[in-house]
């Protein structure tokens, strides 16, 4: 690796001092799974890393006003092992899961995975088919904004180099949204997504959809809302058909591409299948818990 | 240079390093601890997996600045000069290695996983296993060897594998 210097960050408040004083020939360091292995392989590195990975208020996991806030610099096995998480969002839970393997868990944070911005990531589609806000913070203060509008392109975001991705939120309108969320790699560890998908959904007199969200990942240059087929799902009788019809409908609002892992027609294939699934998932997971919506 | 004091093994160990030295590198080049091993160095092979703090992570992922002030276990903190550690027991014993370079991985990923669930399933065992590739001897026998492992740290009593 070519040559940096390290500063550690006692805390976010700290963070944001450090990146205005060495922004822009700066890079931010959390779990390092991601950034390590760019830093290796790259001929220009950042004159200065900031290591946030002992900043503790950026690890809280809690229920505020706003909703359930998960720090950006919680693990993906803290994620797993979250009693909260694991009551409100088991697919959140399942998210996490997919990532990489125990090492990678254990070192790579939420707030990296989504930072990283790369389509395929696993922490995305739920999120995003949660509605989640994201707390950024900068020499300006906070700012908030839905994940979704977070992301530019592959690797690319909105955050400026002298800011830091704080928090993301799930607000509290949806706290135990019934959710699903579905990957298909082709191992089960250490493989990215040739497709990931999550669906949300709440239901009322048992059967009619309200609020579907269906959000996917690795099929367009960033996570994407399958809006059509939302719009078909809203206020309709949830029937195998209709669930059926709305994964047929989002193959047409991705982009998949060809690449050495998958064909894109198979990847449209995935699409109809996986969205079909998840959505059944998130329904039989609304039926066997009912919330009021 | 960075300073940096890492209990390795059970013993205060200090070096100073460049900033964007590993803790792989760390262990291997300044404490002379060569057994988690260098593979691909991108965190997909898992041969230098060590246990920071009792959690298994790639130590060619992280940095050693990071690993300050942290417990570190790597496989030379398991065995004494009299006894084998009960998992590295079980290997030999299931013949679960072939050329042995994955070995020092695996075996800290088969620790970090019974430290936390002493009866794991069989698809718990894998689930633990998926960060660390093994090209030769494959994977049944390294299950077989956690489980076995896992019954003689319970205390059940375990039958020498035919």
């Amino acid at each position: 690796m070519r040559a940096f210097e390290v500063v550690a960050a006692r805390d976010s408040r700290h963070a944001v001092a450090l990146l205005a004083e060495h922004a822009p020939s700066v890079k931010v360091l959390a779990g390092g799974t991601d950034l390590l292995v760019e830093l290796k392989s790259s001929s220009h590195v950042p004159a200065v890393i900031i290591d946030i990975s002992r900043a503790r208020d950026l690890k809280t996991i809690a229920i505020t006003d706003e909703g359930l806030s998960i720090g950006a610099l919680v693990t993906h096995a803290e994620i797993m092992r979250s009693p909260i998480i694991g009551e409100m969002f088991p697919a959140l839970v399942d998210a996490a899961h997919t990532i990489g393997a125990v090492q990678t868990r254990n070192l790579g944070t939420l707030g990296g995975n989504l930072v990283t911005g790369v389509p395929s990531m696993d922490s995305g589609p739920t999120l995003i088919a949660l509605d989640a806000r994201i707390t950024i913070v900068g020499p300006a203060g906070r700012r908030q904004m839905p994940l979704a509008e977070f992301f530019l392109g592959p690797r690319k975001t909105v955050l400026k180099p002298d800011e830091l991705l704080a928090e993301v939120v799930i607000p509290k309108e949806n706290l135990g949204k019934p959710t699903q969320f579905l990957k298909f790699g082709l191992r089960r560890g250490q493989a990215l997504a040739l497709v990931n998908v999550a669906a949300s959904l709440w239901v009322e007199r048992g059967q009619v959809c309200v609020r579907p969200r269906i959000a996917l990942g690795a099929v367009a240059p960033t996570v994407i809302r399958a809006l059509k087929a939302e719009a078909y799902l809203e206020g309709r009788t949830i029937t195998p058909e209709a669930m059926a019809e709305a994964g047929r409908i989002s193959v047409g609002e991705a982009k998949p591409i060809t690449d050495f892992r998958a064909s894109a027609e198979y990847r449209r294939d995935l699409i109809a299948v996986l969205t079909k699934r998840a959505l059944e998932g998130a329904y039989a997971r609304a039926l066997a818990k009912p919330v009021e919506a | 240079m960075a300073n940096v004091t890492v209990n390795v093994n059970g013993e205060t160990r200090t070096a100073s390093v460049p900033p964007e030295t590993t803790l792989l590198a760390l262990l291997r080049d300044s404490f002379n601890l060569t057994g988690a091993k260098l593979g691909c160095d991108v965190g997909d092979c898992g041969a230098c997996t060590v246990l920071v703090d009792g959690a298994a992570v790639n130590a060619c992922l992280m940095l050693a600045v990071q690993a300050d002030g942290r417990d570190v276990l790597t496989i030379e903190g398991l065995a004494t000069m009299d006894r084998l550690h009960p998992i590295q027991k079980a290997f030999e014993d299931h013949g679960a290695l072939q050329c042995g370079f994955c070995g020092p991985g695996v075996i800290l990923s088969a620790k970090a996983l019974l430290d936390e669930s002493p009866d794991p399933t069989s698809q718990q065992i894998r689930d633990a296993l998926a960060g660390n590739l093994c090209r030769c001897t494959g994977y049944t026998k390294m299950i077989a060897a956690i489980q076995f492992a896992a019954r003689a740290l319970r205390g059940e009593p375990v039958d020498k594998p035919a």
